[in-house]
């Protein structure tokens, strides 16, 4: 799955996700929402154990939202229909987070950019929304990082970690990130 | 580099940010292959890079660079000038080494095998050609460096404007940066620096305090001037 050209992957991976997150609220939909990324994990390229330990990661970096999820649907609709919605939930985002993980960047920027080519027929300008699109992917794990660093921060200051003491020097940091991420586009020359 | 226009015309130019004016009346002709601009921590170095680079408008005055206007001219002059930045993490952008240099080429919209060739060229020019699948942030402070200026470079600019490139750097990695910016390769350079031993690498220098110039020439004079001004 690795060696797939970029556009048909991405555009594979999006049916795939579409089709298992439409799927019905009954507990068919729970075992195909399990077996459908953890197929396409072990042949994803990776190797068959190291897929499933990323997929693993995947869901491990899931499981708040999956835990909300679960909760709030059991709360309102039962135990069939949250188990079957939070599975094609979850499912649809190991699907996507499968694309990073088998393609280069590039390759993804390219296809984008390919992809949106007949938008420009209503003034959309491909290779900007393809570079909004991997800035914004790239920045993901940059964020990540500066949350971390907030975190390390209040402890070396003896506080414990909390959301609330958190917010706000996140927030600068990711503004901070964001000017200076316009300045390393500007400098690239990339308007 | 053929015949060019010079590297930066600038007359009576002021630039504010917010309501505070951090460059004042700057008047200024570069024309030689390697300038320094030094000066105290608010002095207005940093804003004039930004200035010859289009990051910044000016508020006033006259502004020529390479020939063009920052702001008419925007485009052209973002072919032409390449940025360095201090911190080496904020230049970073692409997962790994080879596409993070590739970015900087995504506007020529070369074919694939020239964009390939371009870049395993710049990556071997800068020792990185060994890092080419590494992912960015893996790399030591002295190596993402090196990636930015292999970003920088492999546009081929006519100007390099380099914002203090060796302040997060150990000595070794400093050396290293500053002698690929100095070589001549075709580009001209504005540094930014507080390395005074960079600054004296360069042909010219520029002394800037409180947002205006005080001193431009040759670059030993300059900071032997500055040197001075810091030992009263």
């Amino acid at each position: 799955m690795h060696r797939m050209p970029a556009g048909p992957k991405l555009t594979l991976f999006a049916v795939v996700a579409v089709v298992v997150a439409a799927l019905p609220p009954v507990w068919a939909t729970v075992a195909v929402a399990v077996v459908v990324p953890a197929a396409l994990y072990a042949v994803a390229g990776m190797g068959f154990g190291a897929g499933l330990r990323a997929l693993g990661g995947q869901v491990w970096a899931l499981r708040w939202m999956i835990a909300i999820t679960a909760v709030g649907q059991l709360i309102f609709l039962g135990l069939e229909p949250a188990a079957a919605n939070t599975a094609r939930v979850a499912a649809a985002v190991l699907v996507a987070g499968l694309v990073p993980l088998t393609t280069p960047v590039s390759a993804m920027l390219d296809a984008l950019e390919r992809g949106l080519r007949p938008l420009r027929r209503v003034g959309i300008d491909p290779a900007r929304v393809a570079l909004l699109w991997m800035v914004t992917l790239t920045t993901i794990p940059v964020l990540a990082r500066h949350a971390a660093d907030v975190r390390d921060a209040q402890r070396a200051r003896g506080l414990r970690p909390s959301l609330v003491r958190g917010t706000l020097p996140f927030l600068v940091v990711a503004l901070r990130h964001a000017d200076d991420l316009g300045d390393a586009l500007a400098a690239r020359g990339i308007r | 580099m053929s015949e060019r226009a010079a590297t930066l015309r600038c007359d009576r130019v002021v630039a504010r940010l917010g309501d505070r004016e951090v460059l004042r009346d700057v008047t200024l002709d570069l024309d030689a292959r390697t300038t320094a601009i030094i000066g105290d921590n608010g002095s207005g170095k940093s804003t004039f890079a930004r200035l010859i680079a289009g990051l910044v408008r000016r508020t006033s005055g006259e502004l020529a660079v390479l020939g063009l206007d920052p702001e008419r001219d925007a485009a052209d002059l973002r072919r032409r000038v390449a940025l360095v930045l201090s911190n080496p993490d904020v230049q970073i952008i692409m997962p790994t080494v080879a596409e993070d240099v590739a970015l900087s080429l995504r506007p020529l919209r070369l074919a694939h095998e020239e964009r390939n060739r371009r870049v395993a060229a710049v990556l071997e020019r800068f020792g990185l050609d060994a890092l080419a699948d590494r992912p960015a942030h893996d790399l030591s402070g002295g190596q993402k460096q090196l990636l930015a200026l292999a970003g920088a470079f492999v546009r081929a600019p006519d100007l390099v404007v380099a914002d203090e490139p060796t302040a997060f750097l150990d000595a070794r990695n400093a050396r290293t940066v500053a002698d690929h910016l100095l070589a001549d390769t075709g580009h001209a350079l504005v540094v930014v620096t507080h390395d005074l031993a960079l600054a004296r690498r360069c042909e010219r220098a520029v002394l800037f305090e409180d947002g205006g110039v005080v001193a431009s020439g040759i670059a030993a004079d300059v900071v032997g001037r500055y040197e001075r001004a810091l030992a009263c």
